[in-house]
């Protein structure tokens, strides 16, 4: 039956659409370039210096193509042991075959310096559509003392996913996971918070090919748009504005480059839209590109980030939910992947997060709470993934795209232990990951 | 026979004055293998050496040798480059890859090829790159 359901779902990912999260053939076909020109691998979302610079450059690199995609992602998910309760409202505990997203763009150049990167996405997982990526971006290029510089703006719903080089998002290794497992909590604002639930403006500045730097403002979407636009209304009302900052500079050596950044994120929340004490939230990382491109036979791209947050939990206090008002949470990860002919590819990551004990804020649940109170998660994750097309000769090119992966995430500790950490029994080890995956892009 | 000899020296070293290398020599025939590579490296993501005839970001370069700059229809070509009336040659192609903005300063190209080796082999590579 399973076996069946998988079938089937291929098959509407085949030829309803489906994909990998990020890899957008409109954008192709309004470049004329393959999407290995954007995209080391030969599928997004993880981008070249050539394509940091199209998304720096508003997404409207090319000529005025109908700017529609469509994309999804089909899958298979074994955790080591079943959860405690079944992953989602329409799924097993274990063994789960899914769509995880069937997602529609507008992603293109609409005017000569004004592109967009807009995703509506349905979840099979969920039965449920949302509006996903909203970017708008016009940019217009300018010398600065005889250099070349652009100067751009972006309109978008998420801190963090202007950013170029994408090392603290959702676009980051491994840009596709399983949403069937367990989450271990923890996990900073700027990697995963008010995403969707807010507007921002962002002017940006790229500078002489190498000096990128951002500042944005957010407030938030009211609870009516919220809801029209489907998404969950998890994160608040922002008190004033949520500031987000970007600086990276970029040294492009010809056949590889590098690039080291700052980011920051401050953010004052009222989590039930109420006037009175807030959640502040002061995030600021680090971060470390290597790209080894050469002939774009063999490629090596490494990425290293450190994210750090500060949390002062006036609401929580003041609410009576916590004793204590200040935390932290630090989190660290570095990727490394290889790819052959932009065809096959082996990937790895290191990962761990670390903060403050508190046993108000985790507590113990079952599959996902924490006996020690401690989010402390640490683990890796291998991945290997073959992309066929994606390159000029390719006989679907620029139409079609299409990765098949399978990754695996070990846990060394998950939620502050690596036995017994939900108090119920449930070791790190437990939730270890197997993720087949399919994502086509039309 | 050393007359005859004397004379081709003189010839080729007039001739050499005349057309002028300005941004060093440009070797007698580059390597088409190593070209390949140069062009992979540092050229394909933004031009199309396909038969197909595709523009990029840049025009495609099937056919380059030969034709008069600024003319690849569906391109929108710089000011200079479109009104340049120059024909692309070993000679031309490899000034230009010297010094993309030094001949055209409002040219749509920034970067060009620093190192003269890799001009005459991705030029070799372009006089026949199927």
């Amino acid at each position: 039956m399973k076996f069946a359901k998988l079938f089937f779902l291929m098959i509407v990912c085949a030829f309803a659409g489906a994909s990998p999260a990020f890899a957008v053939p409109s954008y192709s076909r309004q470049t004329g370039e393959p999407c290995t020109s954007c995209h080391y691998g030969g599928y997004g979302p993880a981008l070249t210096p050539h394509g940091r610079e199209f998304k720096i450059n508003g997404y409207s690199d090319g000529k005025f193509v109908l700017p529609l995609s469509v994309t999804g992602v089909a899958s298979f998910t074994h955790t080591a042991k079943a959860q405690p309760e079944a992953a989602s409202e329409h799924d097993s505990r274990n063994n789960n075959f899914a769509i995880d997203e069937v997602v529609g763009w507008v992603a293109g150049r609409i005017l000569p310096h004004l592109g967009t990167f807009i995703a509506v996405e349905y979840s099979e997982i969920e039965r449920h559509a949302e509006l996903d990526h909203f970017n708008i971006n016009y940019t217009q290029p300018l010398k600065i003392a005889g250099k070349d510089a652009i100067l751009g703006v972006s309109v978008n719903n998420a801190p963090g996913s202007t950013d170029p080089f994408q090392s603290f998002s959702e676009m980051s290794f491994p840009h596709d996971s399983s949403s069937l497992v367990p989450e271990h909590q923890g996990i900073p604002l700027l990697t995963d918070g008010a995403g969707g639930q807010v507007i921002g403006v962002n002017p940006y500045l790229w500078f002489d090919d190498s000096i990128y730097a951002e500042i944005g403002g957010y407030r938030s979407l009211s609870p009516k748009l919220i809801d029209k636009i489907g998404v969950e209304d998890e994160f608040g009302k922002i008190s004033g504005v949520t500031t987000y900052g970007r600086l990276a500079y970029q040294k492009d050596f010809g056949k590889q480059v590098a690039s080291i950044g700052l980011v920051g994120l401050r953010s004052r929340v009222h989590p039930e839209r109420e006037p009175g004490p807030t959640n502040k939230f002061t995030d600021w990382g680090l971060d470390a590109t290597y790209q080894y491109l050469g002939n774009r036979k063999n490629i090596v791209a490494a990425n290293l980030t450190y994210l750090h947050e500060h949390q002062k939990r006036d609401f929580d206090v003041a609410e009576g939910d916590l004793e204590r008002r200040g935390h932290n949470l630090n989190s660290v990860k570095a990727s490394v992947s290889y790819y052959r002919d932009n065809t096959y590819g082996l990937s790895g990551a290191l990962f761990s997060s670390w903060g403050t004990r508190d046993t108000d804020l985790f507590e113990a649940e079952e599959g996902g709470g924490s006996r020690t109170g401690k989010a402390n998660t640490s683990g890796f994750i291998i991945q290997t993934d073959f992309t066929p097309f994606g390159k000029e000769d390719s006989p679907n090119s620029p139409w079609m795209n299409l990765r098949v992966g399978l990754q695996y995430t070990g846990y060394f500790k998950f939620n502050g232990a690596a036995h017994d950490y939900d108090g119920f029994g449930r070791d790190a080890k437990d939730n270890n990951t197997v993720y087949g995956f399919i994502q086509v892009a039309l | 026979m050393r007359k005859t000899a004397q004379a081709a020296v003189l010839t080729a070293l007039i001739f050499a004055a005349a057309v002028g290398v300005p941004h060093g020599s440009l070797r007698a025939a580059g390597d088409h293998e190593a070209g390949a590579d140069v062009f992979d490296a540092y050229c394909s993501d933004c031009h199309s050496v396909s038969p197909k005839g595709t523009n990029r970001k840049g025009p495609t370069l099937y056919g380059v040798m030969g034709r008069r700059a600024g003319i690849v229809p569906g391109f929108a070509y710089s000011a200079g480059m479109a009104k340049s009336g120059l024909t692309w040659n070993p000679q031309t192609l490899n000034n230009y890859l010297a010094n993309p903005r030094g001949m055209f300063a409002d040219g749509k190209m920034k970067k060009g090829l620093p190192k003269p080796e890799d001009r005459a082999n991705v030029i070799a590579y372009l006089q026949r790159p199927d």
